[in-house]
């Protein structure tokens, strides 16, 4: 098991954004939370990430406690996780290298597994040219390898994405789609995506987590989700 | 139509009352004897003098411009990215001397460290020599420059940190600590910002003269001054004037090619910054905060209060200005509506780029307001000062005129910055159901304008009251305002009163500053309760 979360909760000016939320996520699993704006989803992805911490509950990666009753043990840079964010998050003063780069000389990765690090992900990604390029000079599905480039190359435990193929026209989010698979295949990475796009979740989930009010609706796989869904809305018609 | 003449008329009023002044001023140093000639500037660069003058203001400038900014971005950040607790009280400490006029400051350290000063008083005759000798000279004058223009490093540092997107920084907190993280990503990114604050801070240090000149180090800006009012040779204060004048031009120009193609575009995001945790630092940082405010803002203030702490000292600090204070208030006022009124359409025209000179009308304006009041107040002498405009020049019209040139950018860009606000849509709507253009105004632009609209009126009347510069070259006999009678009085007056009058000074400044602080509460209070 690489993520356990148990009974977290968060509430910000004493409305409730997350409620009692309990999952596991195991080694190589690819689970999607699909949920309408405003259920917290994103709340509860940045809560996994460190950037937001959870009032009550606990959270664990890789078997360390990261977070317990709203005190933070471990800092967002020393979790093990990559994000992939909605707009990207690429620096505009770092160049493609330098954008890869950064984690890695932070974490003091030596020069030379540096380089080779960074060659190999913009290899799989298929940006080996665009090396010296910034990223307002590079596309939008480009800059979308590159983001995705960023987080890989450090090797996570888990990758958390927030709703990253959000902006894009609908074929480059389907080919995108089957970049994201073939990337995790490849690298055999544990993936917590965050969606609201029932398509996108089906497409890229091994399990889906439905999310609405706060709190966990339904958890299985595809198949059962479907279901699930189908049923609610022949009941809501 | 109606909408392109009122825009054109704002264009051509800066023109006539900034502009022309300036460019008169230039055209006349150009003649002698009736004859085109450079002998004026001839005279003035054979002199070695001249050249000390200008390699002390590029030096004072150039140090003010480095401590501000190496203190100033720190301060920012501490301000606005931290959990620093009373940061709030911090930064409005820090904004103090700001608003007061610098050479007020530069008189609460004389009576601290001069001779005869508190420090010679509690420690002793060697060491108030001591304190003396720094005080007056290349290190005083840049520490007051520095507490004085610190601000405007700190409130751009703000402003840019707010405007960065807190994704760029979370990226890169998934691997990096904070010191790293805002050393690689948040820095670099506000670095266009901290350009302009530098720019600024060293345009304002080599236009100021009234710090220099009350601490005794000669810098050009003086020069001009000195040559105008103690030589009255208005052929060598043009002179001296010019080259102020074209460093300022080059130094801009650098500005719109070199700094605006370096700008980066960060997205506005409607997050909260993210707040970075001091941890175990914070004591420290308190303390060294709170000692930086105590030194900056309320030791000067303290030592001013103290020194006039008597009722006879004030009694006769009104007495002797009261027709001064009437005077500055009142014409504070009114070049604070004339800017506002004048700051609202040119401001209307840059945001909405209502024609094709939007831009040319904004340079003009932030040209005027970087060049140092006296040069602007030797231009509006040297094009109003004739039997035929005589009626603007022995009155109030020359002082108002010299701070419509001076700080029109001001109230251009606070309005500019409002109308980027109000959604073009709101204007449309209107205009399509047939309002015209005052219909408008009055009814939709107005409206939503007023927040921005006070606090043009409020900045304006500030740098009005506070000005030194402009009012000191150009105010008729019996014109005087309360900034022009302190540096006037200074010389020969008791020191208690000239403290009760800094005083008096620094109450009329802060008192519509509260007022606003109230009436804007009350707005938001009001809409709040609307939504």
């Amino acid at each position: 098991m690489i993520v356990k979360i148990d009974n977290v909760s968060k509430s910000y000016n004493k409305t409730s954004i997350i409620n009692s939320i309990s999952l596991t996520i195991d080694k190589g699993e690819r689970v999607v939370i699909l949920g309408p704006s405003g259920c917290g989803k994103t709340t509860f992805l940045r809560m996994v990430a460190g950037f937001i911490h959870p009032d009550k509950g606990r959270i664990a990666i890789d078997g360390f406690t990261v977070v317990n009753n709203g005190k933070c043990l471990i800092e967002p840079e020393n979790r093990q996780v990559g994000m992939v964010f909605q707009d990207l998050a690429l620096w505009p003063h770092m160049n493609v290298y330098e954008n890869l780069a950064f984690g890695l000389k932070a974490k003091k990765v030596p020069k030379i597994e540096r380089e080779k690090r960074i060659g190999t992900i913009l290899e799989k990604v298929q940006m080996v040219h665009f090396k010296n390029t910034f990223p307002g000079n590079l596309s939008g599905g480009q800059q979308q390898r590159i983001a995705l480039a960023r987080a890989l190359v450090m090797q996570p435990k888990i990758l958390l994405m927030d709703e990253p193929l959000s902006n894009l026209d609908i074929d480059l989010n389907l080919l995108l789609r089957k970049e994201i698979l073939r990337l995790q295949e490849e690298l055999a990475i544990t993936m917590l995506y965050v969606t609201h796009d029932r398509d996108e979740a089906f497409s890229l989930a091994t399990r889906i987590v439905v999310m609405g009010g706060g709190e966990i609706q339904k958890t299985g796989t595809v198949k059962e989700v479907s279901e699930y869904l189908s049923k609610l809305s022949r009941e809501c018609s | 139509m109606t909408k392109k003449i009122t825009l054109w008329i704002a264009v051509l009023l800066l023109i006539v009352i900034g502009l022309a002044p300036v460019l008169s001023m230039f055209i006349k140093s150009l003649f002698v004897d009736g004859a085109l000639s450079l002998k004026n500037y001839q005279l003035l660069f054979q002199a070695k003098r001249e050249w000390i003058l200008l390699s002390n203001s590029f030096t004072l400038a150039g140090a003010t411009t480095l401590i501000t900014i190496l203190l100033g971005v720190p301060l920012g950040i501490l301000f606005s990215k931290t959990d620093l607790p009373l940061k709030k009280l911090f930064t409005i400490l820090f904004v103090i001397p700001l608003i007061i006029p610098p050479y007020i400051l530069a008189l609460a350290w004389f009576y601290l460290c001069g001779r005869s000063g508190v420090v010679a008083t509690v420690f002793g005759e060697k060491i108030g020599i001591f304190t003396s000798h720094f005080l007056f000279g290349f290190p005083g004058t840049l520490f007051v420059m520095v507490s004085t223009l610190l601000p405007i490093v700190i409130i751009m540092t703000m402003t840019y940190l707010r405007m960065v997107n807190p994704r760029l920084e979370e990226a890169a907190k998934l691997s990096a600590r904070w010191p790293l993280v805002l050393k690689s990503v948040t820095i670099p990114v506000i670095k266009p910002g901290i350009f302009l604050a530098g720019l600024i801070v060293f345009i304002l240090t080599l236009g100021e003269f009234g710090v220099p000149s009350s601490l005794r180090f000669d810098v050009f800006a003086v020069e001009s001054f000195i040559q105008f009012s103690a030589f009255y040779n208005f052929n060598a204060a043009t002179a001296a004037a010019i080259p102020l004048g074209v460093i300022t031009l080059i130094i801009l120009m650098g500005e719109r090619i070199f700094l605006r193609k370096k700008t980066i575009q960060f997205r506005l995001a409607r997050e909260a910054m993210t707040i970075i945790p001091l941890g175990k630092t914070k004591q420290f940082f308190f303390i060294a905060v709170i000692t930086l405010a105590f030194i900056l803002t309320a030791l000067p203030i303290g030592i001013l209060l103290i020194k006039s702490f008597s009722l006879p000292a004030y009694n006769e600090a009104f007495t002797r200005s009261i027709d001064s204070i009437i005077r500055s208030l009142l014409y504070a006022s009114i070049g604070a509506t004339c800017l506002v009124a004048l700051g609202f359409f040119l401001g209307y025209l840059l945001e909405r780029k209502a024609f094709r000179f939007s831009y040319a009308a904004d340079s003009i304006a932030i040209f005027l307001f970087a060049l140092p009041g006296t040069v602007i107040g030797i231009g509006l002498i040297s094009l109003w000062n004739t039997q035929a405009t005589n009626f603007i020049y022995a009155s109030i019209a020359i002082i108002l005129f010299g701070y419509i040139a001076q700080y029109t950018a001001l109230g251009e860009r606070i309005m500019a910055a409002t109308f980027s606000q109000i959604p073009h849509s709101m204007e449309e709507a209107a205009q399509s159901v047939g309002a015209g253009w005052f219909r408008r105004l009055f009814y939709i632009l107005i409206p939503f304008a007023k927040r921005g609209i006070i606090a043009a009126w409020l900045v304006g009347f500030i740098f009005c009251l506070r000005d030194l510069g402009i009012t000191m070259m150009v105010y008729p006999p019996a014109h005087d305002t309360l900034p022009v009678r302190i540096f006037t009085l200074m010389a020969n007056s008791p020191e208690e009163v000239i403290a009760a009058l800094c005083m008096i000074m620094i109450v009329i400044t802060f008192l519509p500053l509260s007022m606003l602080a109230l009436v804007l509460k009350y707005m938001g209070s009001k809409d709040d309760s609307k939504n």
